[in-house]
């Protein structure tokens, strides 16, 4: 794993990243992560609070609309985290912490998955507007393992 | 105004030395800027897309409930921000893209302020389907162009000029 993770370092599009001269080039790709997490996370938290009662005048069937732009901040983050971890595969590869954000990130999208499937797409819970307990659970887990994957995230630059 | 002496009177402060005392404060002091910032452009996005017609089914005033939130968050990066300033106000103070950042959040304030004197009283009672006035999408246009530039600029800022 080791020798793949220095194979990807060396690769043009890591070296490219990390050694640019252009000051553009690193921090573009930090920014365009930090605006991934924005959307993703802002908007399922925007979704979350919505299931456990803030703003109960919400329709719920409207909100799902929002999913498809949650995806497109996943996939800013998916691409731009894979480049930044490429330009660093070798030692972010060997930090713990990179692997405990890695999971939070996957339960993350998981969760999105479930409240989509067992809330949006539940047209008894649709209909009227009440979301059950379940729906309750997964809010309350989905805003608890984004804070933790921020919290992971940021503690990379310091492990 | 001396920027350098004001950054200068900031580093000599009690607060600055505090910042500075354990590196525990920083980096959580990062980790609450990054959830707030999550609260501020997640909400705040939510609520312009609505006024631009997206999820049109959504009453504007419903959605306009969950705005206490992203005050917490504004708050909270307005704390945390506070922090990073009197930890490192040389870094921050003739940085350019400090400043662009600055200049980003001054129109995104104004531009609420904009909404709650002008439009507020034109849109919140809007129900499902209902279209906003062509004022009210500018601002919407503005919110979300100023939040995004304070991001972009916010993370650029240990890269645009020497300071760091």
């Amino acid at each position: 794993l080791l020798t793949l993770f220095d194979w990807l370092q060396n690769t043009a599009l890591a070296t490219w990243i990390s050694q640019s001269d252009s000051v553009w080039v690193y921090p573009s790709v930090l920014a365009a992560h930090t605006i991934g997490l924005g959307v993703l996370v802002g908007i399922s938290a925007v979704i979350d609070l919505r299931l456990l009662g803030f703003a109960p005048g919400v329709p719920l069937a409207p909100l799902e609309r929002y999913f498809p732009i949650m995806w497109v901040g996943f996939w800013i983050n998916a691409i731009s985290g894979f480049a930044l971890f490429a330009a660093a595969a070798s030692t972010k590869g060997v930090q713990w912490i990179f692997y405990v954000k890695l999971a939070l990130v996957f339960a993350g999208v998981i969760l999105l998955r479930l409240i989509r499937r067992s809330v949006f797409r539940n047209r008894a819970i649709v209909d009227v507007n009440v979301v059950s307990s379940d729906g309750r659970l997964l809010a309350a887990a989905s805003l608890a393992v984004w804070a933790g994957a921020i919290v992971a995230g940021r503690l990379m630059a310091y492990f | 105004m001396d920027l350098n002496a004001l950054a200068g009177w900031m580093a000599a402060t009690p607060l600055s030395t505090w910042v500075n005392a354990y590196g525990w404060i920083w980096q959580t002091a990062e980790i609450v800027h990054f959830v707030g910032l999550a609260l501020v452009v997640g909400i705040a996005g939510v609520f312009d897309l609505r006024l631009l017609g997206f999820a049109r089914e959504i009453p504007v005033g419903a959605l306009n409930r969950l705005m206490p939130w992203a005050v917490v968050g504004l708050v909270l990066n307005i704390i945390t921000g506070v922090l990073f300033m009197f930890g490192a106000p040389s870094r921050y103070l003739t940085n350019p893209a400090f400043q662009l950042k600055i200049l980003f959040m001054i129109l995104a304030g104004l531009n609420v302020l904009a909404f709650t004197l002008v439009y507020s009283s034109r849109t919140l009672g809007l129900g499902a389907g209902q279209d906003t006035p062509s004022g009210a999408k500018v601002i919407a246009v503005t919110s979300l162009v100023s939040w995004f530039a304070v991001m972009y600029f916010g993370r650029m800022l240990p890269y645009l000029g020497d300071a760091f």
